[in-house]
């Protein structure tokens, strides 16, 4: 099966500043792919890459198969597309915008335009100018699904977005992965990514460092443990203890992250302390996502 | 820089500021050095209107002419059109983009704000008229020219009151509507109408007196060059730039600050009339986001609709009568102007209603006005929607960057024919009312060259666009070689050993062959059309090549 996007060795450099070094992704059809990284990682750089916005220094890539520079204009009419830091043409409409777009596409169904509208809660008469960041966040959603493409790309699409509408959005989103088309969403508000997402990448500095379900990857992941004991314990029991770290204490309880057997926790505890509760939490994406990033800064 | 509102104002703007000043300067010596080399003699029987309106003091020595061409002319415009640019960003500019918000959640107040503007504005046009003083100080010392009797300080102060005026101006209007677009139309109006009402009028006995009435007939009221500072002139000029200061004040503190509004313009009201909402829609929007140039063109229409009326009454109709007002003495001492200085002109006899239109509409409102719309569109194509950072959203259409170059074009183009067209029909007009019997045909080709010359420029400014993605970078290079051109086509005949150079600029095409007299000289037009083609190939290539810019 073709996959939806490709990147093979995709490298940017911008002078001595590596934006992108190498990069390997495939997003499959049919899924959405969360793309993780927080500002200056890369994320952007590779969307604007793979649209020919920005030409690679090394590498290539491929959207449904087609090479994102020699194709670029046939890639375009399969796929959705909306830009980080939204900007548009503050004098024209919304309706005006969209049929603008629409025009470049060869046209739309403006009964699937009006039924996004009325789902998001979008008012098209005003001028894109006059619209507070989150309104037009919408205008931007509604251009970037009203031609259904069979790729949605999009960086940073929550901005601005109340709870209501970012939870509408989340529906769409899946609704587009349940009928086999790809959403390739770039952010950082990792709880969406954490709802949405069957696969996430996580990129660091240009390299690409991760990428896995979401399920395996919090199921690898640290957990949380919460003892609470009896009488006050001295936290460094645990410092010998191997996966433990980020210990804290508080009064007769100590929170801890471990990445290891539940079986050699509890038997640095057990017999030499009073266990009063233990409660563990699966690891949350955030968690994740931050252990990722303090690895670097102990390497760094 | 950044410590005060003021320093960081000055820190955006001075080295514009600079640049055009040097600029001014640095032709002030190119001037001094062709009038230089031609006998002087002439200049002494120029008709007085004629000097007038070019800036041509009495002096007839070199000093004197480039001081009072180069300056008077040149100089006097741009350091107003800068200080113009300066007073209507003052505050209507932080409106505009956003900033005024976030500017005023300090502790400063809108008057603190609005007066860090003005003392900006004043720093800048002074820093502007100094850089003229000492370009004019150092010209005649490089060039061995006499300058003796020449108060050259008193001219460079009557520059800078001259411009501090509009640029107040300017700051007023924008600081009472929060609108710096319009700021500067008005007041680049009010400037237009002021210059040549000041030119013009005085060609017409019992009008000459009207003059007065306009601020820019306090520029060179009582030859300062000559006879040293006129406190007459500088109060009525430094009085009205206080006036403004003022008003300024009144006006930013009883509004409401506008918050990164787009406003509604009067099609936008018509649009919402149920009887006509249909009509103007369809024409304004549906048609005007049908095609990327529909759209462009569409963005650009009140910039279009301006310089096309303006070419249309002031520059066509009205010069047809104005013609046949003019003092008889004048209009037959054209026959004795000098070929070098008609070569300024365009090589025209303006004792001829033919000559007096060329020299008047066609030598440089209409590739000014022509220029205005094709430089505009063509720095903006491309650059404009990357500073904007709306190219990344086009280009997720399914339309090749080949496709948006053309497209953006094609609306240069067709605005640019839109500004050609009225001037045609306001000369045909002109020429009618007035009786002159001009050949229609041959206005036809005349205005048809001035739109081929705004091509030329609009082209390079498309180029720049597409090489650099700056849209600043693109006007300034497309106006300061047209500028330069315009000059190396009007000095370069003054002097035997350079007068080859003029066939290097695309002006010696344009007008030279006197096709207002002659027709359409095919060849010239050629040239303009072959320079255009290449620079709009080379566009095409060299936007296909680099990455898109997130911002200007």
């Amino acid at each position: 099966m073709t996959a939806a996007i490709e990147t093979q060795g995709l490298t940017k450099h911008y002078g001595d500043v590596r934006a992108l070094e190498d990069l390997d992704l495939e997003v499959r059809p049919g899924e959405v792919f969360g793309f993780l990284g927080p500002n200056g990682a890369g994320k952007t750089t590779m969307i604007r890459t793979i649209l020919d916005e920005i030409r690679p220094t090394a590498g290539s890539a491929k959207i449904l198969g087609l090479d994102s520079h020699r194709d670029s204009v046939e890639i375009r009419t399969h796929i959705g597309y909306l830009p980080g830091d939204l900007a548009m043409y503050p004098r024209l409409t919304g309706r005006d915008t969209l049929t603008y777009f629409a025009n470049l596409r060869g046209g739309v169904d403006w009964a699937y335009v009006d039924e996004l509208a009325e789902r998001l809660d979008a008012d098209l008469s005003k001028k894109v100018g006059d619209l507070s960041t989150g309104n037009r966040q919408k205008v931007g959603l509604i251009q970037a699904f009203m031609s259904k493409p069979e790729v949605i790309i999009m960086d940073e699409p929550s901005a601005g977005l109340d709870p209501l509408v970012q939870r509408e959005f989340q529906a769409m989103m899946r609704e587009v992965a349940s009928e086999g088309r790809t959403v390739f969403l770039s952010s950082h508000t990792l709880s969406e990514v954490q709802r949405v997402s069957d696969r996430v990448g996580i990129i660091r500095h240009g390299d690409l460092v991760a990428v896995e379900a979401v399920q395996a990857l919090r199921s690898k992941a640290m957990r949380r443990v919460e003892f609470e004991f009896a009488t006050h314990v001295d936290p460094a029991v645990f410092d010998n203890v191997p996966g433990v770290r980020d210990v804290s204490a508080n009064d007769h309880r100590i929170v801890l992250s471990y990445d290891g057997k539940m079986d050699t926790l509890l038997t640095t505890v057990a017999g030499r302390y009073e266990v009063v509760d233990i409660a563990t939490s699966e690891a949350d994406l955030e968690e994740i996502f931050l252990t990722y990033y303090r690895d670097t800064e102990v390497v760094a | 820089m950044l410590a005060t509102i003021t320093t960081k104002t000055i820190a955006d703007r001075w080295r514009g500021v600079v640049i055009g000043a040097f600029t001014v300067a640095l032709f002030l010596v190119g001037g001094m050095a062709a009038y230089k080399s031609v006998d002087l003699s002439l200049y002494t029987n120029l008709p007085e209107g004629f000097r007038e309106l070019f800036g041509i003091g009495d002096s007839a020595d070199a000093a004197g002419l480039a001081y009072g061409a180069i300056y008077g002319f040149y100089g006097a415009l741009i350091l107003a059109g800068l200080a113009l640019a300066m007073g209507s960003a003052s505050i209507a500019g932080e409106e505009r983009d956003g900033t005024i918000g976030v500017l005023l959640g300090n502790p400063k107040s809108r008057s603190e704000v609005l007066g860090s503007k003005a003392i900006s504005t004043f720093v800048l046009t002074a820093v502007a008229a100094i850089v003229l003083w000492v370009g004019a100080l150092i010209a005649p010392v490089l060039l061995d020219v006499d300058v003796a009797g020449m108060n050259i300080g008193a001219q460079a102060f009557h520059l800078f009151a001259n411009a501090l005026f509009y640029g107040y101006l300017a700051m007023a209007i924008g600081a009472w509507t929060g609108k710096p677009s319009l700021a500067s139309g008005i007041t680049s109006g009010v400037m237009a109408l002021s210059f040549f009402a000041v030119g013009l009028l005085p060609l017409v006995d019992s009008l000459a007196d009207v003059a007065r009435v306009f601020p820019w007939y306090y520029l060179d009221n009582g030859e300062p060059l000559v006879n040293g500072i006129q406190w007459g002139g500088i109060g009525i000029l430094l009085g009205g730039s206080a006036l403004f200061a003022g008003v300024s004040f009144v006006g930013v503190n009883g509004r409401d600050l506008r918050l990164r509004s787009v406003g509604g313009s009067i099609i936008d009201r018509l649009r919402e009339d149920p009887r006509l909402g249909a009509v103007i829609d369809r024409i304004s929007g549906s048609v005007g986001v049908s095609r990327i140039w529909t759209k462009t063109a569409a963005d650009h229409q009140a910039l279009t609709a301006i310089s096309a009326f303006a070419m249309f009454s002031m520059m066509g109709v009205m010069m047809g009568p104005m013609y046949t007002a003019i003092d008889e003495q004048l209009a037959t001492f054209g026959q004795d102007l000098p070929e070098a200085l008609m070569a300024l002109v365009g090589g025209a006899d303006i004792s001829t209603p033919e000559g007096w239109y060329q020299v008047e509409t066609f030598s440089l409102m209409a590739p000014i006005l022509v220029m205005a719309v094709t430089i505009t569109i063509g720095a903006k194509a491309l650059a404009g929607e990357e500073a904007q950072r709306t190219m990344g959203l086009l280009l997720g259409n399914p339309v090749r960057r080949s496709t948006i170059v053309l497209q953006k074009t094609l609306a240069g183009g067709l605005l640019g024919v839109v500004v050609g067209g009225a001037t045609f029909v306001g000369v045909v007009a002109g020429s009618v009312i007035a009786g002159l019997g001009m050949d229609i045909a041959n206005i036809a080709a005349t205005s048809a060259l001035s739109v081929l010359i705004g091509f030329v420029f609009g082209s390079l400014a498309l180029l720049l666009s597409a090489i650099t993605g700056h849209v600043r970078t693109a006007v300034v290079g497309a106006v300061g070689v047209a500028f330069a051109m315009y000059l190396v086509n009007s000095l370069a005949p003054f002097s035997e050993g350079l007068d080859g150079l003029a066939a290097w600029s695309p002006y010696h095409y344009y007008l030279t062959s006197d096709p207002l007299v002659n027709g359409m000289p095919w060849g010239d037009a050629g040239v303009l059309v072959a320079i255009t083609a290449v620079l709009v190939a080379a566009s095409v290539f060299a936007f296909g090549r680099r990455d898109i810019r997130m911002s200007g």
